[in-house]
């Protein structure tokens, strides 16, 4: 192995695979997204941007956009407001803080698909243990049908988002908080600062980078994140919970339309490459740091 | 009282809501794959009696054995194939400056935010195309590559934190560049592979999407696609024997990540700042 060469072998099969499985499918989704397609895959006319016209005249797909919208920003906010007390409080010495760590990590080890089949039996309108449970602490009479409609069944589906993005984010704030240094404290402690300002003058400006970036990653997950609604509503009753990745798989794998689909899946990519130029910055930003 | 323990007691009264809502779902799982037929679909909390056989029935029934074998296969074939990829690569933008280094890291960032849901339409024409629908292999090369950002960063993260002093000791003492990676650096590499091999592991364990459009005959369902094709599209559904299949699916996992978690705090702390 010459020297020249040597780094441009060593990175060649993970090129290759890499390349292979996710510029071909690319190049494909473009060409399907310009041609008329019939529903067993055949390219036929070069049709332009008429797949993409049809799409922003689908009230269903408009809707759908929106509401993946919502759904990033509330379970991103969501997991953040709630991962920086739990992460600060983990970061502390306490007893049973070895269990309490696996504890709140746990659902980060349990496949998604898994999680969203037990809550959709748990938000059961009949047998369902979390009407059981509410009925059982006085908080409601009747049962709710929680997955029977939108106004509820979205609700609790972001509330499902956000219970299983707390796990990486805690464990990226962890990293973070490891890398404080304690002496500080204690020379804002001997200045007078009580904890809140020891919080907002030093905590928080340190763990700035690692809210950025959990706030990227996150935002990038859960805008592609289909095992939960898929699980438990399929998007619907009547795509009323629907978001873009479900809409995308039932436009190509139900209805078979996969002009549309591949439609869908390029004007995602282009919101996520927007999420992903962001993140380069960060990341920049704090190399140079 | 002491401090600490005073400490503790706030700590775990401030920790409670939260815990509990995470281990609610996990509850529900458990005590509903205890219940008989008729008890599971009666809304009280606890069973009458534990019915232990709904395990030994649920095996029987549900095909969940294969499925079990099947997702073995798969993850523990990417998971060797991702770390065997991703060691040269990591090793090569570690130790040498090379025109296209950092063209490559962006490439490498650009197919982690490319997620499988964006590209499934094209996956399936790629694999539909080549005859390959059904196929495990299919999956363990898709998992791979989509692992392989991940993997290359984790990995060169923690190469870049051993010292070079050792391997140019060796290289003094004669040995060849070949012969300092096997016997001098890659030990020294061990706990971030296991890491990274664990992350791995667990997402093609847990991957839903790619496995629900490329797996069509039953034979070939990996467990996720089992579990889902037990309650989806179906008029009755067993949830005593879906439960009690989720369980089987999720303790295994959720065992060793317990076990290896504190390591993972560790290494992505490194892995996400660099």
């Amino acid at each position: 192995m010459q020297r020249a060469t040597a780094p441009y072998v060593l990175i060649l099969p993970s090129f290759i695979l890499a390349a292979a499985i996710i510029l071909w499918p690319l190049k494909e989704i473009i060409s399907l997204s310009l041609h008329d397609v019939n529903r067993f895959g055949m390219i036929r006319d070069f049709i332009g941007l008429q797949h993409f016209r049809v799409l922003f005249a689908d009230p269903d797909f408009i809707a759908a956009t929106w509401r993946t919208l919502f759904w990033t920003a509330s379970v991103v906010v969501g997991t953040l407001v709630i991962s920086v007390p739990i992460a600060l409080i983990l970061n502390e010495d306490f007893y049973g803080r070895g269990i309490a760590r696996i504890l709140i990590m746990l659902p980060w080890a349990i496949s998604l698909t898994m999680t969203a089949i037990v809550w959709r039996w748990a938000l059961n309108g009949e047998s369902g243990m979390l009407n059981s449970a509410l009925r059982g602490l006085g908080l409601i009479d009747t049962n709710i049908q929680w997955l029977a409609e939108a106004s509820t069944a979205f609700p609790m589906q972001i509330f499902i988002g956000i219970l299983v993005s707390i796990p990486f984010t805690v464990t990226i704030f962890l990293g973070g908080l490891s890398s404080v240094p304690d002496d500080l404290y204690e020379a804002a402690a001997t200045e007078g600062a009580g904890s809140w300002d020891q919080f907002r003058l030093i905590t928080l400006p340190l763990l700035r980078p690692f809210i950025n970036i959990a706030f990227v990653l996150n935002t990038i997950y859960v805008f592609n994140s289909f095992p939960i609604i898929w699980a438990t509503t399929q998007g619907g009753p009547a795509n009323s919970t629907d978001i873009l990745v479900t809409y995308l798989y039932k436009t190509g794998f139900r209805v078979g339309k996969l002009g549309e689909a591949a439609a869908v899946s390029l004007i995602m990519f282009a919101i996520l490459l927007v999420f992903t130029i962001i993140y380069v910055r960060l990341a920049m930003r704090e190399a140079k740091s | 009282m002491s401090a600490k323990l005073k400490r503790s007691i706030l700590f775990w009264i401030l920790l409670s809501p939260i815990v509990v809502v995470i281990l609610f779902p996990y509850a529900v799982m458990t005590i509903s794959s205890l219940k008989s037929a008729t008890e599971v679909l009666t809304p009280n909390w606890w069973p009458s009696e534990l019915h232990w056989q709904n395990f030994p029935e649920m095996w029987r029934t549900s095909g969940i054995a294969p499925a079990l074998a099947n997702s073995l296969y798969v993850s523990a074939l990417s998971t060797a194939l991702t770390i065997l990829v991703s060691i040269p690569a990591a090793y090569a933008l570690s130790r040498y400056q090379f025109a296209g280094r950092d063209a490559f890291r962006q490439f490498l960032l650009v197919s982690q935010m490319l997620s499988p849901i964006v590209l499934v339409i094209g996956l399936f024409r790629l694999v539909a195309g080549a005859g390959m629908i059904d196929s495990l292999n299919v999956l363990v090369v898709i998992y791979t590559a989509f692992n392989i950002a991940f993997c290359v960063w984790m990995l060169q993260s923690y190469f870049s934190t051993i010292p070079r002093d050792l391997e140019e000791a060796a290289w003094m003492e004669g040995a060849s560049r070949w012969r300092t990676l096997i016997s001098v650096f890659l030990p020294l590499a061990v706990p971030a592979m296991v890491v990274t091999a664990i992350f791995t592991f667990i997402n093609a364990w847990n991957e839903f999407v790619i496995a629900l459009t490329m797996l069509r005959t039953e034979g070939s369902y990996t467990l996720p696609i089992r579990v889902f094709s037990l309650v989806a599209g179906r008029y009755t559904v067993d949830w005593h024997y879906v439960m009690a299949a989720a369980f089987v699916a999720s303790v295994p996992v959720a065992v060793l990540f317990a076990w290896l978690q504190r390591y993972l705090v560790r290494g992505l702390s490194i892995g996400a700042v660099k």
